[in-house]
């Protein structure tokens, strides 16, 4: 190999190195973690796969990984149809579409403890807009008490925060159909319904899937919102898996147990998100 | 496939100052290829639009076999429309694509999948029917777009809109012939807008120029090229277009500047002279004094005109038709030429 050939690899190396520290070492210290047992920082034990066999068999993890799952396939069934709905229903081109667009965006805007908080007043029975008025027509509100009422809430909440997201990319999505697509779609006579499906979400298969991927991972890493919203309750209820692996690492400092539960989530939502890519590019195939 | 009749059509943008389309009157038999020619903002696509009814006229009417059409929507005309690029139901195969247009106006299935076979037979793209739309190539694509527009067995009226566009330049001559065929073999009214001359001259048996937002003149592609109704028409048509000079008229001669050309029945004063470069005559016996300045390869368009070079007469430059060298001093004289006022052709 000549010598300019070898120059080269130079031009990767910061690539490299930001990956390095950004992923490769902080990953792999988690893996050393999970299969240590760490007394102080003198005092550790190889425990090979204990912990992961440990997590696995834990029914507070189960709980909550399916509680997580629960939560992520219900605000995406959510946020998907509501995010093209409201997409479809923004008129293109006016003056007034960017601002629109804007205001639409302004929850993705807000840092995510501020939604946790501004929801954490909304929702509460004696003061909060929400709360005041569901127990105004009768509904006895209370999502501190009542476990249904905290996951309405936490979804609600995720809902309000991250449809935005699925709007933008929908309508930029919409935008790019010429319309030449509608008024074939006029001449052949087919309904509004007809139109959506065979002109519109055909279209729109990439932007969904991106917005299906990001909103997938992101909802699985959910934490920062229903911990200050509801803490996790009422009980576990609302008690996601990063708020769970958060208690044990932070609280507890059980830094095996948790490195093997982190090792475990990570995989759960690599594993989620390529199913769902998969199964999407095998039909495209 | 229905007689289309267009009464003093007009159309003006909402917020637009001008009609785009003002005062077009057009006739189309039942069966006819038709082209309408001309540039870029001459007003083509405003009125393909109020054909299919995508668009409202402002004023005017739009007839299908005599009944009033203009207050239909486009849904309801039964009209079919070709576009500059391949548009398909991505999501579907072909054979789905070619039933759509049926099934959604009460075929029966088996009746939409019959005729559908029959077109894409016609089309030669049965091979391609269980294909998805998205793998296509552009020409297959727009093949079954032209499909999809002549599916329907009773569809008045078919538009296309620079079909030829998207396509590759190899395949825009096999797409021609195919849609020229199944137009003369399926007896569809088509409407055939473009720029392109050469594609509304070999495909139409009638040819409309617009210009400006108006209809200039409708003939059959000889008589457009011959005896040119509007000064546009002269110059857009043919390849050279006419040659176009100010010349005058006096006591039943027209003069180029102090030399008579020949008779002109028409009352004194001046007059735009065009004629063609074919019938410009060199090397005559008698004429004007010209100078070949340069040759110019025009090619093999209409009246077999094969070199063109621009020759100075009078002080003007013209084009003729001319295969001998640069720099003799020939006599010019033209055999044949029209004339125009204010734009129209009045000799």
């Amino acid at each position: 190999m000549s010598p300019e050939n070898n120059r080269a690899w130079l031009g990767v190396l910061p690539v490299v190195l930001v990956v390095a520290f950004s992923g490769v070492v902080p990953l792999m210290t988690v893996v050393n973690y999970s299969v240590q047992d760490i007394l102080d920082v003198h005092t550790r034990f190889f425990v090979g796969f204990d912990w992961y066999r440990e997590t696995l068999r834990d029914p507070r993890f189960a709980d909550a990984l399916l509680r997580q799952v629960a939560f992520s396939l219900t605000v995406l069934a959510i946020e998907l149809p509501l995010g093209i709905l409201v997409a479809r229903a923004i008129p293109k081109g006016r003056a007034f579409t960017p601002l629109l667009l804007v205001l639409i965006a302004l929850p993705l805007l807000i840092p995510w403890n501020v939604v946790g908080t501004i929801w954490q007043i909304f929702a509460r029975g004696d003061i909060g807009l929400l709360g005041v008025t569901l127990n105004a027509v009768g509904l006895e509100f209370n999502y501190t008490q009542n476990p249904l009422h905290a996951w309405l809430t936490v979804v609600a909440m995720d809902v309000w925060h991250w449809t935005s997201l699925v709007v933008l990319l929908a309508f930029a999505g919409l935008s790019s159909i010429p319309a030449a697509y509608y008024q074939a779609a006029e001449l052949d006579n087919a309904s509004a319904w007809q139109t959506f499906r065979h002109v519109e979400l055909p279209k729109l298969r990439g932007v969904l899937i991106i917005a299906v991927l990001l909103r997938l991972m992101d909802s699985l890493m959910i934490y920062t919102e229903p911990f200050v919203l509801t803490g996790g309750g009422p009980g576990n209820t609302t008690t996601f898996l990063s708020q769970y692996l958060a208690t044990m690492a932070v609280g507890q400092f059980d830094l095996g147990p948790a490195a093997a539960f982190s090792v475990i989530y990570f995989l759960v939502i690599l594993l989620l998100c390529w199913l769902f890519y998969s199964s999407v590019v095998k039909r495209d195939a | 496939m229905a007689h289309i009749t267009i009464e003093g059509l007009g159309y003006r943008y909402p917020d637009a100052a001008e009609e785009t389309l003002s005062d077009v009157t057009l006739d189309v038999p039942a069966g006819e290829a038709h082209a309408l020619l001309g540039a870029s903002g001459a007003g083509k696509s405003t009125m393909l639009a109020l054909l299919s009814g995508l668009l409202r006229p402002s004023r005017g009417r739009v007839l299908f076999d005599g009944q009033d059409v203009t207050p239909l929507a486009a849904r309801h005309r039964n009209v079919a429309q070709v576009f500059q690029f391949p548009v398909l139901y991505d999501g579907m195969n072909v054979l789905k694509n070619l039933t759509f247009p049926l099934t959604q106006r009460g075929f029966t299935k088996e009746a939409a999948l019959q005729r559908a076979r029959h077109i894409a037979e016609r089309l030669e793209i049965s091979e391609l029917l269980l294909r998805k739309a998205n793998d296509l190539s552009l020409f297959q694509k727009q093949l079954v777009a032209v499909g999809r527009a002549i599916v329907r067995p009773d569809v008045a009226l078919v538009l296309l809109d620079e079909p030829l566009t998207a396509v590759q330049p190899s395949t825009k001559t096999h797409l021609r012939h195919v849609l020229k065929e199944v137009q003369r073999d399926l007896h569809v009214t088509m409407i055939y807008v473009t720029h392109d001359q050469t594609e509304a001259l070999t495909f139409a048996t009638a040819i409309s120029v617009m210009a400006n937002g108006g209809l200039l003149q409708t003939a059959a592609a000889e008589t457009l090229y011959n005896e040119p109704a509007h000064e546009i028409v002269a110059h857009f048509v043919g390849d050279p277009g006419m040659n176009l000079l100010d010349a005058e008229v006096r006591g039943g001669q027209v003069y180029l500047g102090e030399d008579a050309l020949g008779p002109m029945s028409l009352t004194d004063g001046p007059v735009r002279l065009g004629f063609r470069a074919e019938w410009v005559a060199l090397d005559a016996a008698h004429g004007l004094p010209g100078k070949v300045l340069r040759r110019r390869d025009a090619g093999t368009r209409q009246g077999a005109v094969v070199g063109v070079a621009d020759v100075s007469v009078v002080g003007q430059t013209i084009r003729a038709a001319y295969h001998g060298p640069i720099g003799e001093l020939p006599r010019v004289s033209v055999r044949r030429f029209v004339g125009f006022r204010g734009g129209i052709r009045v000799a």
